[in-house]
């Protein structure tokens, strides 16, 4: 009979994760005295007195680390506990949305994979007939995806914000659809689990076209309805808080201020110094009325006179569009769903 | 310790969720448990009654059940924001097990720390932020006490 301890380090044994200095070894068990070989010349006794190796083997082992850095992330898929249509399931119930299982499949495989699998099945010797690689790619799924989602999104603009001008909502969609904000959105619901790619930790590019296969996937499988709902339920709830001038950088808003008034037939604007504290201190303050035609359309504080004034026009803008901070929130509530959320075809249970 | 000695961190919710629509935000967890030990007794009655049900209330959420020679049974949940929190379960009842795994399935990954406060807004003012020059006339000179208005 063979006495082990515990094996921790080879990754195809299903084991405890966070473990502390175990090593691999084969273990003998004699007359009351355990032997463990680490290897050929080295023989370790298994006694329960104080283990007077570990603390140099801990300090070895902590100064490795500090040398050569942590160890490269793995996939999620290659750590112990994982199946990966189960988790594509999950995926689909824990979203609530119906999904087809061969789509969604097909949305998370990128081409790169498909490349470096290829790449590694000739390295391996595999004939190409024996083992065919017999995925699809999600370059169509991404293409549906994309032009879904811009068309969905710039259709919501103008609907929330019909004061807001086709600039605007140009740079409103081209914010929601960058990679900064899809990646953020793509990692937090475990999209990047899911994904299959070449490289690990998966690259933003690959992240950004995997969300929108996934998307393209959702309106191929439940409508284009059910994908407008999951869309401003995850991406549009990302406008939260954010400012208009923030997602769309506008170098002059006093001339776009003077086009926006002579568009509606209003007077231009006039800057008139409102109020002021601390004028010769090193912190002034200046703030600036507009003024259209004698009515106030904005005031702002700036450190200058022309900073407040460039801020000036800021806020009358942000009014004339109805993007300020205190205007109605936009409509989240619940839509009333027909059908039950789960994957179209069930197997048992 | 105290409160800047120990990490803190703003009242939030990952992805806005609740916004749209609520998704639970456990993904994965895993029990390990031994098969023989006494610390595990409350694991396995757990697996034996309470799992399999917990797993269809929780569609969402993939459990996994790994039976391995382990001295302490413990609870492995993974969250969406990428944080894993392990739980020991020694010589827990089925019950509090149970209980632990309600607790876990309710919470957002974000860190169990001090919150400092325990409000949130997006939008903190709707008339407008308070400033000292609020409800003052317009006046250019140095400011000073308001006349008062002869009644």
């Amino acid at each position: 009979m063979v006495a082990f301890r515990k094996v921790f380090i080879v990754p195809h044994h299903q084991k405890t994760v966070m473990a502390s200095g175990y090593i691999v070894s084969r273990g003998v068990l004699t007359f009351g005295i355990h032997y463990q070989h680490v290897c050929r010349n080295v023989l370790l006794t298994h006694t329960r007195e104080k283990k007077r190796w570990m603390k140099a083997y801990t300090l070895l082992m902590e100064r490795k680390l500090k040398i050569e850095g942590p160890p490269p992330p793995k996939p999620r898929a290659q750590k112990p506990n994982w199946d990966y249509h189960a988790e594509v399931q999950a995926f689909s119930s824990r979203l609530k949305e119906c999904f087809s299982p061969e789509l969604l499949k097909t949305a998370f495989v990128n081409p790169c994979y498909i490349q470096s699998e290829q790449e590694r099945r000739q390295a391996l010797g595999v004939d190409s007939e024996m083992a065919a690689l017999v995925l699809g790619d999600n370059i169509q799924l991404h293409r549906q995806g994309l032009e879904f989602t811009k068309s969905f999104l710039s259709d919501w603009c103008r609907a929330s914000f019909p004061r807001l001008p086709s600039m605007g909502v140009v740079a409103i969609v081209a914010h929601l659809t960058s990679h900064p904000v899809v990646c953020l959105v793509a990692r937090n619901l475990a999209i990047e689990d899911l994904t299959m790619s070449a490289q690990f930790p998966v690259p933003d590019e690959v992240l950004h076209s995997t969300f929108l296969a996934v998307i393209g996937a959702l309106q191929a499988s439940s409508g284009a309805e059910r994908a407008g709902l999951f869309l401003r339920d995850f991406l549009v709830t990302q406008l939260v808080g954010k400012d208009l001038f923030e997602m769309w950088s506008v170098v002059n808003p006093m001339g776009l201020l003077v086009e926006e008034l002579s568009k509606r037939n209003m007077a231009l604007p006039e800057p008139r110094l409102t109020r002021s504290a601390g004028a010769g201190t090193v912190l002034p303050l200046y703030f600036v009325g507009l003024y259209s035609d004698k009515k106030l359309l904005a005031e702002a504080p700036g450190e200058t006179v022309l900073a407040a004034e460039e801020e000036a026009a800021r806020v009358a803008l942000r009014k004339l569009y109805g993007y300020t901070e205190n205007r109605r929130p936009c409509d989240f509530s619940a839509v009333e769903q027909p059908q039950a959320p789960g994957l179209q075809s069930f197997s048992s249970s | 310790m105290t409160s800047r000695g120990t990490p803190s961190r703003f009242l939030q919710s990952v992805l806005q969720n609740g916004v749209g629509r609520y998704v639970c935000q456990m993904k994965r967890i895993s029990l390990i448990f031994s098969k023989n030990g006494q610390s595990s007794l409350g694991a396995r009655e757990f697996i034996e009654e309470g799992v399999v049900d917990f797993a269809q209330k929780n569609p969402g959420t993939v459990v996994y059940v790994s039976p391995q020679s382990c001295r302490i049974p413990k609870i492995v949940a993974e969250y969406l924001n990428g944080n894993v929190k392990e739980e020991a379960i020694t010589s827990k009842t089925s019950q509090q097990i149970a209980e632990l795994i309600t607790k876990l399935t309710n919470q957002s990954g974000l860190d169990i720390i001090r919150i400092r406060k325990p409000i949130h807004t997006d939008s903190p003012s709707i008339q407008g932020q308070w400033h000292p020059f609020t409800n003052r006339p317009l006046s250019i000179g140095p400011i000073g006490p308001q006349k008062q208005q002869a009644n």
